[in-house]
């Protein structure tokens, strides 16, 4: 048993102590430092313990707390468009792909994942072009349907939803993937039987094609609300989380507190609540879809 | 696969990062590594790159390396890294920032040799802004300042036949300027970025006898600042200002300029520093921006516009060897030696991309150049500007402003709320940060 | 893939169904492959043409002089050996790493293990803004700062990929293990002799991601690399072109440098994406 145990650790260390160290470690950093007032640009022993202060101070009616509670709500508005526009689409190419049998689905699916692997500055870079009001192709394209030109990016109306196009654009080959991975796993023969009992078109998709799909949608959700939490790039190089702060996310906006200001205890305290926030939504996915099955 | 190409491959990548740690190690035991943090682009880089290696020339022993970062990661790059083991020697800020880097005790007092440099080579103002309590802290260099830029042709075609020179008149030429069917605005607001928002706000305000803050007290809620918030309210309402017409991007660039630089926005409040940009934008057509002062309001006594400086700053946390070093090459940089007909080299520099130098030496030597029509209608507002105030907290505070001025431009508040709401948040702001 | 799910009402399908179906296929490919071509096109434009409203789409004389400008300003082999390096080494640490620790969690039985792997899970889900600030004192404290090794270090090891591996190598069966251990092979010879070869896919697929996700990786490297040029990446070098953003004129030289920093990954998609779907498909990633 011994013997065991060493290869146990060893298996182990190298991966663990790193995620320890390089991982764990920092986050024990950032939810002490919650707790203090400390200016980011001195060491971590001028750090002063003020209580929950900080945390009074980011759910506050002063301007720290608008801006907190607003990068809040543009997270979450965030996440759940793109959510909402990546699921769905995901599904439709999906079954396009794998189950409509058309020639070329490969290529199909081949491009729609290429994006995927597209560096993010990259992606903005480009879009920032093709959303320009006077030079941009979009608003020409829009033109020739009669469509009149977009402020996109240039709206608080408009620039948030364009960031999430943005992200759509980027995200849906990868969730596509994942779907038709799904897909594969729900064996022919139900179909077959359902088909014999006379199901057609619709009824198939609802009580065959969805049902089987769940967990693979809600695998979906977990990794598209993770993915969207973390949206910086785009925010950082285009809109600098403008106009009126309509795109102003909290990676952008924890960054620009902790780091721009030195307010290191303040973006500290906006880094946990994001982590606990993340941590009740997932939990509550999780749980609704568990109450669903036992149904 | 087997396990040799797997180990293989893992064991020449721990080699390969082994060395490379190595190999850096080996570049920092040279004599002295000075390095110098900037925002510039690359080919302004590689100017700071050949006076580095003309002073290498007479100090064998001392090596100045560049490091550049853009403009939007200047300060998150300063914040986490100055004062830190191998973080930059030098490092070029906006002098908004100082007061928060010598409080934490992050920025080198200059030795009193530089100091006196300083003192008595530039403007009393000027080497104030690089000071905090009295101490000098680094080398002013680049020094900004508004002014209204104007297309000399729309103005024509809308047969106005001179600059606008109260509020009065320049509310009449937006409302002339602009052309609903051309796409055409009259008077350019640029938002989503801190600076370029407030610094035109500051300036109007300038102008109708208002201020930013005073004492060290906001005063955003003064009549002559809420005229300054009606008028751009009035201006949004009459179509003669477009907000979406004004976004920039994080190198401070984007429609608002490219709408300018097309024809498509006749007036717009911006510093002298853009003229590289509106060059590069405009070709020959550059031909047409005129500069003027700010229009003055009903309660203003003069033009005034708003000024701000860059300077150089030396890291507290670097050796003794290396900030010796590094006011050495400071002083040399910037001094009457290094540069041709007696400016600095810094000077050449700056020039070089339009802006306008700060010692007074340098503006002798560039008399010629800054006599050409855009650049001389910026030197001639310098005297009356009034300095960006800098207190602690001086970011958050621009960014507060920003957004209530941004708010009135896309109709989210009146230009009371927007008054009232600033002064409370600004209020807050710079009672925190002076505790 | 063979068993390939038929659409429901595929069999009587009629023809304007299929030719809808194909219309809308071939309009996804051009939606979602439109930014990139427009991207390339763009980088072969003059600044001319760039400037033209309204645009011009295809260059009338394609030009490479935007692709020499961006050479002249960034060190682009510089950069892209540093990305090399940065993803390469990266990539092989956590391939090394997870196999180890997916094996391990996979195949031993000890205490705490649904503790520790329950942990190591959730750092999947840890956004990495939270930690940057006292990762990135962590990393200046140990002497890392500025370097490449500071990059890479702390992304050896990663959830993502135990989890991966965990989930493949839970499918061996025992006896195969069992009949190496009776034959004398160290658990070290397990893990890269029977098991690495069985999970070659599933290997394939990880170190498809782990390259992409770290040559694209933008916040990290910025933060620890204090402006040192000499050690950027492809990614950070191109952000350096964003002070030519301005106005329409450079933006050929602008998706020069993005067109250059997409092709390494794209290209490497090319090679290796059929093991990814096909790990994504096999595996229980989507949650079997």
């Amino acid at each position: 048993m011994i013997g065991l145990r060493k290869s146990i650790f060893a298996m182990l260390a190298p991966s663990l102590s790193l995620i320890a160290l390089f991982i764990l470690v920092p986050i024990a950093l950032t939810i002490w430092l919650a707790f203090t007032k400390w200016s980011v640009q001195t060491p971590f022993s001028s750090a002063t313990f003020i209580g929950f202060d900080n945390f009074r101070e980011i759910f506050g009616s002063t301007s720290v707390g608008r801006d907190f509670k607003g990068a809040m709500i543009n997270t979450a508005l965030y996440s759940a468009m793109s959510i909402a526009l990546i699921l769905p689409l995901s599904v439709v190419f999906g079954m396009l792909i794998h189950q409509a049998e058309l020639k070329g689905a490969n290529i199909l699916r081949t491009i729609l994942f290429a994006t995927y692997m597209v560096p993010m500055i990259a992606v903005a870079l480009v879009f920032s072009k093709l959303y320009s009001p006077t030079e941009g192709p979009f608003n020409q394209m829009l033109a020739w349907i009669g469509i009149g030109p977009q402020p996109w990016l240039s709206s608080p109306d408009t620039a948030l939803v364009s960031v999430v196009l943005l992200n759509v654009w980027q995200q849906v080959g990868y969730f596509t993937i994942l779907i038709i991975a799904g897909l594969t796993q729900i064996p022919q023969s139900i179909y077959e039987a359902a088909k014999m009992d006379g199901a057609r078109g619709p009824a198939l998709f609802g009580f065959i094609t969805l049902p089987l799909l769940k967990r693979t949608l809600l695998f979906s959700v977990v990794i598209a609300l993770i993915n969207a939490v973390q949206v910086f790039e785009p925010v950082a190089l285009i809109t600098q989380g403008g106009p009126v702060g309509s795109t102003n996310v909290l990676t952008y906006h924890i960054r620009r507190v902790g780091i721009e200001r030195a307010q290191g205890g303040l973006g500290s305290a906006m880094s946990v609540t994001l982590l606990l926030a993340l941590v009740v939504t997932v939990t509550a996915v999780f749980a609704l879809a568990r109450r669903e099955e036992r149904r | 696969m087997t396990i040799r190409p797997l180990m293989g491959l893992f064991l020449g990548s721990a080699m390969a990062a082994f060395t490379s740690v190595a190999s850096l190690n080996v570049a920092w035991a040279e004599d002295v590594t000075v390095s110098f943090l900037t925002h510039w682009p690359p080919e302004t880089v590689a100017k700071l790159e050949a006076a580095a290696a003309t002073y290498a020339k007479d100090h064998p022993g001392v090596k100045v390396e560049v490091r550049a970062v853009p403009f939007g990661d200047l300060l998150t790059t300063l914040r986490s890294q100055a004062g830190q083991a191998g973080g930059p020697t030098i490092a070029g800020i906006y002098d908004l920032w100082l007061p928060e880097l010598a409080r934490d005790k992050l920025v080198n007092a200059a030795p009193e040799a530089n100091a006196a440099d300083v003192t008595t080579n530039w403007p009393k103002g000027v080497a104030t802004a690089a000071s905090v309590g009295g101490t000098v802290y680094g080398y002013p260099n680049e020094i900004d300042v508004y002014a209204l830029n104007y297309n000399k042709k729309l103005f024509e075609e809308a047969g106005i036949k001179e600059a606008p020179k109260t509020w009065d008149e320049f509310y009449a030429a937006a409302e002339k300027l602009t052309n609903k069917d051309k796409g055409q605005q009259g008077f350019g607001m640029i938002n989503s970025w801190a600076a370029g928002v407030v610094h035109p706000f500051a300036s109007l305000l300038a102008s109708n006898g208002g201020a930013l803050v005073v004492d060290g007290k906001p005063q955003l809620d003064s009549e002559n600042a809420k005229a300054t918030f009606e008028l751009y309210e009035k201006l949004i309402k009459s179509g003669a200002s477009v907000a979406t017409m004004g976004t920039a991007d994080a190198n401070t660039t984007g429609p608002f300029l490219d709408n300018f630089v097309s024809g498509k926005t006749g007036m717009i409040i911006m510093a002298n520093w853009w003229e590289s940009a509106l060059k590069a934008g405009m070709g020959d057509r550059f031909a047409d921006v005129a500069t003027a002062p700010i229009p003055v309001g009903p309660k203003g006594d003069g033009p005034h516009s708003i000024s701000y400086s860059w300077m150089t700053v030396v890291s507290d946390g670097a050796s003794d060897a290396e900030k010796k070093a590094a006011w050495d090459f400071l002083g040399w940089f910037n001094g009457p030696t290094s540069g041709e007909n007696g400016a600095s080299a810094m000077g050449d520099l700056l020039q070089s991309m339009g802006i306008l130098p700060s010692r007074t030496s340098d503006v002798a030597a560039f008399a010629e150049r800054l006599k050409t029509p855009f650049l001389a209608g910026y030197v001639d507002v310098l005297s009356e500007a009034r300095p960006f105030p800098t207190v602690l907290g001086g970011q958050e505070f621009t960014e507060s402003l920003q957004s209530h001025i941004e708010a009135v431009q896309f109709g989210k508040e009146t230009a009371a709320e927007a008054a009232a709401a600033a002064q409370a948040d600004a209020a807050a702001i710079l009672e925190k940060a002076a505790q | 893939m063979s068993a390939r799910g038929r659409l429901p009402a595929g069999a009587a399908a009629s023809t304007g169904w299929r030719a809808f179906l194909y219309l809308l296929m071939i309009a996804i490919a051009v939606a979602s492959a439109f930014p990139l071509v427009w991207m390339v096109l763009s980088s072969l434009k003059t600044p001319a043409e760039a400037m033209q409203t309204p645009p011009v789409w295809l260059p009338a004389t394609p030009s490479l002089d935007a692709y020499q400008k961006v050479n002249e300003l960034i060190r682009v082999g510089r950069s892209f050996a540093n990305s090399a390096l940065i993803a390469g080494i990266t990539t092989a640490g956590i391939l090394v790493t997870s196999l180890m620790a997916g094996y391990a969690f996979a195949k031993y039985r000890f205490r705490y293990r649904e503790v520790l792997f329950a942990i190591t899970i959730a750092t999947m889900f840890l956004p990495p803004i939270v930690t940057l600030i006292p990762l990135y004192r962590l990393v200046g404290s140990i002497g890392l700062n500025a370097s490449l090794a500071g990059v890479i270090l702390p992304n050896l090891a990663n959830a993502f990929g135990i989890f991966l591996m965990r989930q493949f190598i839970a499918g061996m069966p025992d006896e195969l293990l069992e009949a190496a251990r009776l034959d004398g092979a160290s658990e070290f010879r397990i893990v890269f002799q029977i098991v690495a070869p069985a999970v070659a896919p599933a290997l394939a697929a990880l170190a498809l991601f782990a390259f992409v996700y770290h040559w694209n990786s933008y916040l990290w490297p910025l933060t620890v690399l204090q402006g040192n040029s000499d050690n950027y990446p492809i990614v950070i070098s191109l952000s350096r072109l964003l002070s030519y953003n301005r106005s329409a004129v450079n933006t050929g030289l602008v998706m020069a440098g993005a067109t250059l920093a997409v092709l390494p990954p794209l290209i490497l998609f090319v090679f290796l994406q059929r093991f990814f779907v096909r790990t994504i498909t096999a595996s229980g990633v989507t949650g079997q």
